[in-house]
């Protein structure tokens, strides 16, 4: 009988969760983040499939962990070699000796090929309108790259440049983007950056009311951008504004991947995705698959693998809490290097701006836009900014782009 | 020039002093703002410039061919009458159907 219970308690994963009592850490990790996503509704597209990816991966025996592998691919487990060289590989095999999540993870996220993808369906799902509409606001999509660049100055106190950078890009708030630099520079930390970047994407709510709080008077944020539309009205007529949303996306690649061909990947496939949606009719097939079918199953695919990434062994040591740290610190600096930049513009001139349109120049579309709307209407019931705030916080994710190839171009 | 030439002037990129790691990022720091600033600067004159051309040789919005109304499914007229008859039946010659559509 006693043999036959000993058996029972092998079987299942408590025995291996008593050992090793970090599981319930993750347990917990994946608890809050589940809670964060479905009663709090931060991003819960985003934060739903991670914080599940998080809880499936760290059951012992359950196999749903994604394994990391050194630089020759080399996969060791708790001192056992599992894979030799995981690139060289065949699919089938993967899943069969490391499991389906390892499948999709090796497949379509350290391939490189998710990213640019997921940048297909946001082109898709962008409006350049807005942008188009106040295209000086704009500017601050490359204020508020700040972050970037000054954590990477921080980091590289700690870490080699490469791994410097790979952490910075978390200040560009942009998912994919992260994970795509990190696959160019360093590979190893994928799984902490990926966590990090999804994770304060979803914590936009709570970060940009932070910063904003920290460094915006009321006078500022009560700022009414269309009370000065009407002061100093724009001489910018438009008479088509179909046929120059469809030339902006073919004309913007061409400029970005002259002057920054490392970018070509992401700010491309953005724009592809953007014209096939303004192009209306004759591409509505491909801009629906785009924007529905493969924008959601990519989703799906990448939420799931990068939270399966963070298991106990990948999770919990230094170098990630260093690089939650950091991160935290590139998302914060670059919200403040947006508004630093309003402040400037508005010392030098007549027409204002409310700092809020600065403190979206971070990609999160459209998520960033609506928290600032939200904290302008606190402060004003009737100043509506979200049309502003659009315009940099498109331009942001372009900012960003660039960023991330100027970090790959010249690091990687 | 690739920064990588210039780095690796000042010492091989793999094992560098945190002293030169920061110069670097620092160097890295200027360039990278300035490169995504003149982007977005060019992306913004570019627009200006897109926006003058649109309205000087494309000033009328082409507006997309309104969808033919559709077609309104009409009932076969002996049905019409059939569901006439069985209202007036039921409300004893009170109530007529004034349309019937196919849903």
């Amino acid at each position: 009988m006693g043999e036959i219970l000993n058996k029972i308690y092998e079987m299942t994963a408590i025995g291996s969760i008593v050992d090793n009592p970090y599981f319930l850490v993750m347990y917990a990790l994946a608890f809050l983040l589940l809670y964060l996503g479905i009663k709090k509704e931060f991003e819960p597209l985003l934060l739903v499939p991670i914080a599940f990816g998080v809880l499936i991966a760290n059951f012992p025996g359950g196999g749903m962990g994604v394994l990391g592998a050194d630089v020759n691919g080399k996969i060791i487990k708790d001192g056992v070699v599992l894979a030799e060289n995981v690139y060289a590989m065949s699919l089938p095999e993967i899943a069969h000796d490391l499991g389906i999540m390892n499948l999709i993870y090796y497949a379509l996220i350290k391939s490189g090929l998710l990213p640019p993808i997921i940048f297909m369906g946001v082109g898709a799902l962008t409006d350049f309108g807005p942008m188009l509409r106040n295209l000086k606001l704009a500017i601050f999509g490359a204020g508020a790259q700040f972050g970037i660049f000054a954590v990477l100055l921080v980091a590289s106190q700690f870490f080699t440049l490469q791994e410097a950078g790979s952490l910075a890009i978390i200040g560009g708030a942009d998912g994919p983007t992260a994970i795509f630099t990190t696959l160019k520079l360093a590979p190893h930390l994928l799984a902490p950056i990926a966590i990090a970047a999804y994770s304060y994407m979803a914590l936009v709510p709570v970060i940009i009311p932070l910063v904003v709080k920290l460094t915006c008077s009321k006078e500022e944020l009560m700022i009414n951008m269309k009370e000065q539309d009407k002061l100093y009205p724009s001489k910018t007529e438009f008479k088509n504004m179909r046929a120059l949303k469809i030339i902006f996306p073919i004309a913007v690649t061409t400029i970005v991947a002259i002057i920054v061909p490392d970018a070509v990947s992401l700010v491309g496939m953005l724009m592809f995705g953007n014209l096939i949606k303004e192009i209306g009719a004759n591409t509505s097939r491909l801009f629906e698959t785009a924007s529905n079918g493969i924008m959601n199953a990519a989703t799906i695919f990448l939420g799931l693998s990068v939270g399966a990434t963070m298991t106990v062994d990948a999770f919990l040591n230094l170098q990630t809490l260093g690089i939650v740290a950091g991160g935290f610190l590139a998302f914060g600096f670059s919200i403040f290097g947006g508004i630093l930049l309003v402040k400037v513009m508005n010392l030098f001139s007549k027409k204002k701006i409310n700092p809020l349109v600065g403190a979206t120049g971070l990609s999160a579309v459209p998520m960033a836009s609506r928290v600032a709307n939200d904290i302008a209407l606190k402060y004003d019931p009737k100043n509506h900014v979200l049309n502003y705030c659009m315009s940099s916080n498109v331009a942001g994710v372009i900012g960003s782009a660039v960023a991330a190839g100027i970090l790959i171009s010249f690091l990687g | 020039m690739n920064l990588n030439v210039i780095l690796s002037s000042v010492a091989p990129v793999a094992d560098l002093s945190n002293g030169e790691k920061f110069i670097e990022a620092l160097i890295l720091m200027a360039i990278g703002m300035a490169t995504v600033f003149v982007v977005l600067l060019i992306i913004i004159g570019m627009g200006k410039a897109l926006i003058a051309l649109v309205n000087k040789f494309f000033p009328e919005e082409v507006k997309p061919v309104a969808k033919a109304a559709q077609a309104v499914q009409t009932v076969d007229q002996n049905i019409q009458e059939a569901i006439n008859k069985a209202i007036m039946t039921l409300s004893g010659g009170k109530q007529s159907a004034q349309k019937i559509e196919k849903l």
